[in-house]
């Protein structure tokens, strides 16, 4: 091993020494930025009584935003927000269209039209014991 | 006297080239002139703007039609943010087709390159300040498309808005990042960079081995230019401010974002397009930056100009430059003007 002068050791550590605190102070700095509070997001929504959802209707609900569908097999909800890049989806005549990036999905939520990829979420769905529904979104 | 930076960048004497509008086009000068107004309406603006979500719109509205000449100085905020961008571009277009990045002033074309990343960023920000209906789908759209970049989205979306749900959440991180985040590396790049063009030689012409014209202009005929210059544009703003107002929509409340515009504002249009056709992180991330990439490495990797031609509108040795710069631009409003249409 070359020996090295005491100079240069002390300036070797002193430049680590920088370039180490100022590597430290970046990640902490960074880190510090990056903190997300709890989500206070609203996950679930009540409904309301089964009876305002005949058989064959096809209700929109903007506050989540999702379609709530009764059919005969019983509910279901398709979420509303465009798989792309979030958006909410307008119902056409073929199922829905998004005003963003033109993607489309046909009445069960499958893609027609892309960029978007992947089909609609369906929401988890429960009737309770009082017969009104509550719609998940988590 | 001790030269301070005023007299940095006003020497007693400055060749006649150096300061020709058809030289320069003005548009350096002009993108500082901007940027003063930026920062003084910016500040009167504070005084009213409150950045929560119920209450920012509302302040907004405020400005615009109580406060005695508040509509008036939005509207040179807004006026002088848009005009900022164009000339930015102007000047990028005008420092490339001249070849005047070669090599000493390398590095502060990507100082000034930089600099307009950081200008469309600030319009953007300040954009959603509005935080009315039309600035929902924009804020969403751009921050989920934060969350595609792999192993990092989700840290961008956190420090962009903080985590939450943009339209919901995020109006006080791009408060944060437009009066002070974004703010801050414009001032100090702002001043390193025209610091940098009094030291690499002022504005780029030919050597004076191959210059015809020998001719210099004082410190005091420099000054009547700028302030000229700055008349000018001054007087265009002030009637822009007047006769055309500023965007304003309805404050958001919940379930209005259906209403909302889902165009994006107009600098982010080409972008929007780019979207349409496919993966987002591909189109709407690398692509970009790709384009960004591609910019910036014109001092580096194209046929180095030749020194005779430097400071001369379209010299032939740089050509490449020329059509690589020429071609983005037009995809570009293309782009803009097709996202506009449908
Ligand atoms: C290069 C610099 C800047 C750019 C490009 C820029 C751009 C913008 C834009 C486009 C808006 C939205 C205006 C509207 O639509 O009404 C805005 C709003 C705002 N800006 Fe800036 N800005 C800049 C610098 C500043 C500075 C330095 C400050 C304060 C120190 C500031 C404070 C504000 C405030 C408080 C608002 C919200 C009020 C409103 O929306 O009218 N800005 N900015
Ligand atoms: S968000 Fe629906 S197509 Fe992009």
């Amino acid at each position: 091993m070359t020996q090295i002068s005491r100079r240069d050791f002390l300036k070797l550590a002193r430049e680590g020494f920088l370039y180490l605190s100022a590597a430290l102070a970046t990640g902490s700095l960074l880190r510090f930025l990056s903190y997300a509070p709890a989500s206070e997001q609203k996950t679930e929504f009540d409904l309301g009584s089964v009876d305002n959802y005949p058989v064959g209707s096809r209700t929109s609900i903007p506050e989540i935003p999702a379609l709530l569908i009764h059919a005969e097999s019983g509910f279901t909800a398709l979420s509303l927000t465009c798989t792309h890049l979030g958006c909410t989806l307008e119902p056409n005549n073929n199922g829905f269209a998004c005003p963003c990036h033109n993607s489309a999905f046909d009445a069960e939520g499958n893609v027609t039209q892309g960029p978007a990829v992947k089909p609609l979420r369906s929401l988890r769905i429960q009737i309770t014991d009082e017969n009104t529904i509550i719609a998940y979104t988590d | 006297m001790r030269p301070s930076f005023f007299h940095h960048l006003h020497p007693p004497t400055i060749p006649t080239e150096q300061a020709r509008w058809r030289h320069t086009l003005g548009a350096g000068g002009t993108a500082v002139f901007l940027m003063l107004i930026l920062g003084m309406t910016g500040i009167l603006e504070m005084f009213y703007y409150i950045p929560t979500p119920e209450e920012a719109a509302l302040s907004v509205q405020t400005i615009t039609y109580h406060v005695p000449f508040g509509g008036f100085i939005r509207n040179l905020h807004y006026w002088s943010a848009q005009l900022l961008l164009i000339v930015s571009a102007v000047h990028l277009l005008r420092v490339v087709f001249t070849a005047a990045y070669k090599s000493p002033r390398r590095f502060n074309y990507l100082l000034g390159l930089a600099l307009f990343i950081l200008a469309i960023l600030l319009d953007f920000t300040g954009y959603i300040l509005r935080w009315d209906v039309d600035i929902c789908y924009p804020l969403l759209t751009g921050t989920n498309l934060l969350k595609t970049v792999p192993f990092i989205g989700d840290f961008l979306h956190r420090l962009a808005i903080g985590g939450g749900e943009a339209c919901t959440n995020g109006l006080l991180r791009m408060y944060v990042w437009h009066i002070f985040g974004l703010t801050l590396p414009v001032i100090i790049l702002g001043i390193w960079h025209a610091f940098r063009v009094r030291r690499d030689g002022g504005i780029a012409v030919p050597p004076p081995q191959v210059r015809t014209d020998n001719a210099r202009i004082s410190r005091n005929e420099l000054v009547r230019r700028e302030v000229l210059a700055m008349f000018i544009v001054g007087i265009a703003l002030i009637l822009l401010s007047i006769f055309v107002p500023a965007p304003i929509a309805a404050a958001m409340t919940e379930g209005t974002t259906l209403a909302g515009e889902a165009k994006a504002p107009w600098f982010f249009l080409w972008v929007q397009e780019m979207l349409k056709w496919g993966d987002p992180f591909i189109f709407g991330i690398l692509l970009p930056l790709g384009i960004l990439a591609l910019i910036a490495l014109i001092p580096y990797i194209f046929p180095k100009p030749a020194d005779s031609d430097i400071g001369k509108w379209f010299p032939k040795s740089n050509r490449l430059a020329q059509i690589t710069i020429g071609l983005v631009s037009f995809i570009v409003i293309l782009l803009t003007l097709l996202a506009n249409a449908n």
